[in-house]
C-alpha cells in the first residue's frame, strides 16, 4: 500500500498536540531555566547570610623586630576591605563588559558576596615570650566578654633581612585553634605577606610602586581571527561552548525520544493501537509519531537556543558565537533524533509497559549518556584520533563532531560531511529495522520481549 | 455483484499452535455475517486477517474487490476486540480524528460528531475526555468511531462483550442500522443468542476451522426431532402422566413448563397427539433447535449428552458470564 503523506501528518499533528497542549509540559518545559536563574539570584544571598564578620585576638611574636607595626596597620578592616577589592577588580578585568558592569564596581559590592571584613585585635608579645605557654593561650576559652583567641603568629628572625648576599628570607609559624574559620588563615597571610614585601624592599632601599611597575604586564584578552572578521576571544566562553551544544543535542534528543517510547506504551497498553491500525499502517503510524515528536523536540531545542542567544545579546556576547554552529546543530539533531527516536519507538511498541522498557532501554540510554563521558575528552582534544575516530562511529558519531565543531579547533569540512553520511546511512538502517520491530511488536502482549526476541521478529517481518 | 469479503483456504500458525486452518468464506454486499464460536476459536485471527492487521501464511482474501484491506482501509469501518482510546483526549476530538484518519475532512467530521452522539444516547459528551466516560460508554464511542465515515464494510469484533442488556440493545440497533443504510457487516460473538437474534447468516468456527456456514432463516426452521415443549393448561398437572406416555424418555422442568425428551428412532407426530390427549396442552410444539444445540451438536459429533458436549455447554455459559459481567 502507497505511504500516505496525509495520514503521517494527522498522526504527527496529534502527536505534537498531544504533548505540548498540556500544563506538565509547559511547566517542564519552563522549569529548568526557572532553577538556574533561582541558584543565580538565591546562592549569592545565601552565602552573605553566611559570611558574618570575625571578631577576635591574635598574638604575634615578632623575631625580625620590623613587622608587628606594619602588620597591625595591615589587618585593620579597612586595610583588608581594600586588599579584597583589589584581587576582585583583577580577576574581573579578565571578564568582558557586561559581567564586569554587572557585578559592580564599589567596594562594597564586593563585601556583598564575601561578606564584612574581620575585625581583628593584634596582642604584641615579646621575643622572649613562651611559645608552649602562647600556644595554651590559643586553647583557653575567651574570658566572659572578651574575645576569641584566634591565632599565635610567630615571626621568623631573617623574614625581613636574610643572611648577607642570601636570598632564603625566613617565614612565619602560625598556630590556630580547632575550629577556626579557614577565612582568617587568608586574611593573615594576605597581610603578612604585604607586610613582609614592604619591610624586605625598605631594607634593600628600593621603591615598592617601582618594583611592583616593573613586575606588572597586564595578560591581553586575544583577537580570534576569522576569514572576514575578527571577534574577541573569551577563554572560558570557549571551553564551555562545546559542552552546551552537547548538551543541547542530548537534552532535545532525550526529550523527544522519551516521550515517544511513554506515549506508544500507553498506546499499546491501553489497547488504542488497534483501533488505530484500522485507519493507518504501521509504518504511517511510526513515521507520524516520530515526526510529531520531532516538531516538539526542535520547539524545545528552539526555545533553548533562542534563550541563549538572547542572554549572550543582552550580555553582548553574540558576536562570540558562530551562527553557522546553530545550523550545524538542527541538523545534527535531525540525524540523532531520528536513530534514536526509531529505536524508542520500536522499543515503545515491543514492550507491555514502563517497567518492561527499562532493560532494553539500558544500552540505548548509555549510548546516549556516551557523549557526556567523552565530552571532556574530545573538547580537550578535538583532532586527535580518539576524537576523529568517534566523530565516525554511530551513534556517537553527531555528538561528537557536535563537539569538535563547536571547539577553537573546529575539524576540516569533509570530516563533518562525511560524519552526516555515516549518521544518516545508521539512522537508515536502525529505521528500517525498529519498523520492523515496531510492525510486530505492537500486537504482541504476554512475555516480556528481549533483544533476541526483537530480533526475531526483524527476521519475520 | 462482487462479494464484499472472500476468504479462500487461510492458513494461519503461531508458532506450532495452528489458529486458522481451510478458512473458505464469501460474505455477499449487504449481507449481515455472525461469526461465532467459544473463546481461542480463531474468530480473532481471522478478522485480523481480513484487516491485513495479521498476514495469513497461505491462502487468499478479498476485501471490497481488493487483494488487501490496506487498500481500501477508508472504506472498512473497523472495532477490534482489544479496544482503546487515548484517555486524555476529548470525546469530541478523538472521533474527529478518527474520521480523519479514515479520509473525513476536519469540518466535515467535526458536525457529524454531535448528530452521532445525540443517536447512540450520549448527547454532549464530545467536550469530555475519554477518561471521564464509562467502559458502557467508551464501548459506543468507540462504536461511532468505526462507523463515522460510513463505511462499506463494517467489521465487529465481540461488539457486545463487556455491555450491560439496555447498551446491547442500542447497539444491535445501530449495527442494524448501518446494515440497513448499505453496509455489509460481519461481526463475531461467542455469546450464540446475540448472532441467532440479529444475524441473516451464521458462520461457526471451532478449533480453528469452520464448522457451519448457513442461513439463519434455514437454521430458525430447523427441529430437534426428539425434545417437546408441553405446557399444561392446569399448573397442577401431574409430570408422571406425560413420563407414562410411550416414546417418552424423560420429562425435565416444573412451574407448569417441560421439556419432553423422546426416545431415539420415535416419529415425535404420534407421540405428541397422545401427550395431548394424556394431558390438556395450552402449548404443546417441538422444540428449535438454539444456536448452542446446532454447534454442539457438530462439534461433539452429535452425541449431545456427551461429557465433551457437557464440557462446552460450561464453556460457552461461563463465556457468555463473562460477556456479560
Amino acid at each position: 500500500m502507497s505511504v500516505s503523506m496525509r495520514r503521517i501528518g494527522l498522526v504527527a499533528g496529534r502527536e505534537f498536540m498531544a504533548a505540548v497542549a498540556n500544563k506538565g509540559f509547559v511547566i517542564g518545559l519552563l522549569l529548568m531555566p526557572a532553577l538556574i536563574a533561582l541558584l543565580a539570584v538565591a546562592f549569592p544571598r545565601l552565602m552573605t547570610q553566611r559570611a558574618e564578620a570575625i571578631r577576635g585576638e591574635v598574638a604575634v611574636i615578632d623575631h625580625s623586630g620590623q613587622i608587628a607595626g606594619p602588620l597591625r596597620a595591615a589587618l585593620t578592616p579597612e586595610a583588608i576591605a581594600a586588599r579584597r577589592f583589589e584581587t576582585t577588580r583583577r580577576a574581573l578585568e579578565n571578564a568582558p563588559a557586561a559581567v564586569r558592569s554587572a557585578a559592580g564596581s564599589s567596594s562594597s559590592a564586593v563585601q556583598r558576596v564575601v561578606g564584612a571584613p574581620p575585625e581583628l585585635t593584634i596582642l604584641d608579645r615579646p621575643v622572649t615570650a613562651d611559645l608552649q605557654a602562647e600556644k595554651q593561650w590559643l586553647t583557653e576559652p575567651p574570658a566572659p566578654g572578651g574575645l576569641r583567641h584566634l591565632a599565635l603568629l610567630v615571626v621568623q628572625p631573617n623574614a625581613v633581612v636574610a643572611g648577607d648576599g642570601r636570598t632564603d628570607y625566613g617565614t612565619y609559624e602560625l598556630f590556630v585553634p580547632e575550629n577556626i574559620d579557614e577565612r582568617i588563615e587568608t586574611e593573615l597571610y594576605d597581610a603578612l605577606r604585604e607586610s613582609l614585601v614592604s619591610a624586605r624592599i625598605r631594607a634593600h632601599n628600593l621603591d615598592r610602586s617601582q618594583v611592583e611597575a616593573v613586575m606588572r604586564v597586564r595578560r591581553a584578552t586575544s583577537v580570534t581571527v576569522a576569514a572576514g572578521a575578527e571577534r574577541q576571544t573569551n577563554v572560558a566562553f570557549n571551553r564551555m561552548l562545546p559542552f552546551v551544544f552537547a548538551g543541547l543535542l542530548v537534552f532535545s534528543v532525550m526529550i523527544g525520544g522519551q516521550t515517544l517510547l511513554t506515549q506508544t506504551v500507553e498506546e499499546k497498553s491501553n489497547r488504542v493501537i488497534e483501533v488505530l491500525l484500522s485507519a493507518v499502517s504501521p509504518i504511517e503510524l511510526m513515521a507520524g509519531k516520530i515526526l510529531g515528536q520531532m516538531a516538539v523536540s526542535m520547539l524545545v531545542l528552539a526555545l533553548y537556543v533562542g534563550m541563549g542567544l538572547f542572554l549572550l545579546m543582552s550580555f553582548a556576547m553574540f558576536g562570540l558565537i558562530d551562527p553557522l554552529l546553530i545550523l550545524y546543530l538542527v541538523i545534527f539533531f535531525v540525524i540523532s533524533y531520528l536513530l534514536f527516536a526509531a529505536v524508542f519507538s520500536a522499543v515503545g511498541a515491543a514492550v507491555n509497559e514502563m517497567r518492561e522498557a527499562q532493560a532494553l532501554m539500558t544500552p540505548v540510554v548509555l549510548a546516549l549518556m556516551a557523549p557526556w563521558i567523552f565530552a571532556p575528552v574530545i573538547g580537550r582534544e578535538p583532532n586527535s584520533t580518539f576524537s576523529i575516530a568517534l566523530s565516525f562511529i554511530p551513534p556517537v558519531n553527531t555528538f561528537a563532531m557536535m563537539i569538535r565543531l563547536a571547539s577553537p579547533t573546529p575539524p576540516p569540512t569533509w570530516q563533518v560531511l562525511a560524519t552526516m553520511v555515516i549518521g544518516l546511512a545508521a539512522a537508515c538502517a536502525v529505521i528500517w529495522f525498529a519498523a520492523k520491530v515496531f510492525k510486530v511488536g505492537l500486537l504482541m502482549h504476554g512475555k516480556a520481549p528481549n533483544m533476541a526476541t526483537l530480533m526475531r521478529w526483524a527476521r519475520q517481518a | 455483484m462482487p462479494a464484499a469479503l472472500e476468504l479462500r483456504n487461510l492458513r494461519k500458525t503461531f508458532g506450532k499452535t495452528v489458529a486458522v486452518e481451510g478458512m473458505d468464506l464469501v460474505v455477499p454486499q449487504g449481507a449481515l455475517y455472525g461469526v461465532i464460536g467459544p473463546n481461542g476459536a480463531g474468530k480473532t485471527t481471522c478478522i485480523r486477517m481480513i484487516m491485513s492487521i495479521l498476514f495469513p501464511d497461505s491462502g487468499e482474501l478479498s476485501v471490497l474487490g481488493r487483494r488487501s484491506a490496506l487498500e481500501a482501509k477508508d472504506r472498512i469501518g473497523y472495532l477490534p476486540e482489544e479496544r482503546g482510546v487515548y484517555r486524555k483526549m476529548k470525546v469530541g476530538a478523538f472521533l474527529t480524528y478518527m474520521a480523519q484518519l479514515k479520509g473525513i475532512s476536519a469540518e466535515d467530521a467535526a458536525s457529524r460528531v454531535p448528530r452521532l452522539l445525540q443517536d447512540i444516547a450520549l448527547p454532549g459528551v464530545e467536550g469530555k475526555r475519554c477518561e471521564d466516560l464509562s467502559k458502557g460508554m467508551l464501548q459506543r464511542v468507540q462504536f461511532l468511531s468505526a462507523v463515522i465515515h460510513q463505511p462499506d464494510l463494517l467489521i465487529l469484533d465481540e461488539p457486545f462483550s463487556g455491555q450491560d442488556p439496555v447498551s446491547v440493545r442500542l447497539l444491535r440497533d445501530h449495527i442494524l442500522k448501518e446494515n440497513r443504510r448499505g453496509a455489509t457487516v460481519l461481526l463475531s460473538t461467542h455469546v450464540m443468542a446475540n448472532a441467532e437474534e440479529m444475524c441473516q447468516h451464521v458462520v461457526m468456527i471451532h478449533q480453528g476451522r469452520k464448522v457451519l456456514d448457513e442461513a439463519m432463516a434455514g437454521l430458525r426452521r430447523q427441529f430437534d426431532p426428539r425434545t417437546i415443549l408441553f405446557e399444561p393448561i392446569d399448573p397442577d398437572a401431574k409430570p408422571s402422566m406425560l413420563a407414562a406416555v410411550s416414546g417418552v424418555e424423560r420429562v425435565e422442568g416444573n412451574d407448569g413448563s417441560y421439556r419432553i425428551t423422546l426416545a431415539a428412532g420415535v416419529d415425535p407426530a404420534p407421540v405428541m397427539a397422545r401427550l395431548a390427549a394424556a394431558v390438556a396442552p395450552a402449548r404443546i410444539e417441538l422444540a428449535r433447535r438454539r444456536l448452542e444445540d446446532v454447534f454442539i451438536g457438530i462439534v461433539a459429533d452429535g452425541q449431545r449428552d456427551g461429557q465433551s458436549a457437557r464440557a462446552l455447554r460450561e464453556s460457552l455459559a461461563a463465556g457468555a458470564e463473562g460477556a456479560m459481567a
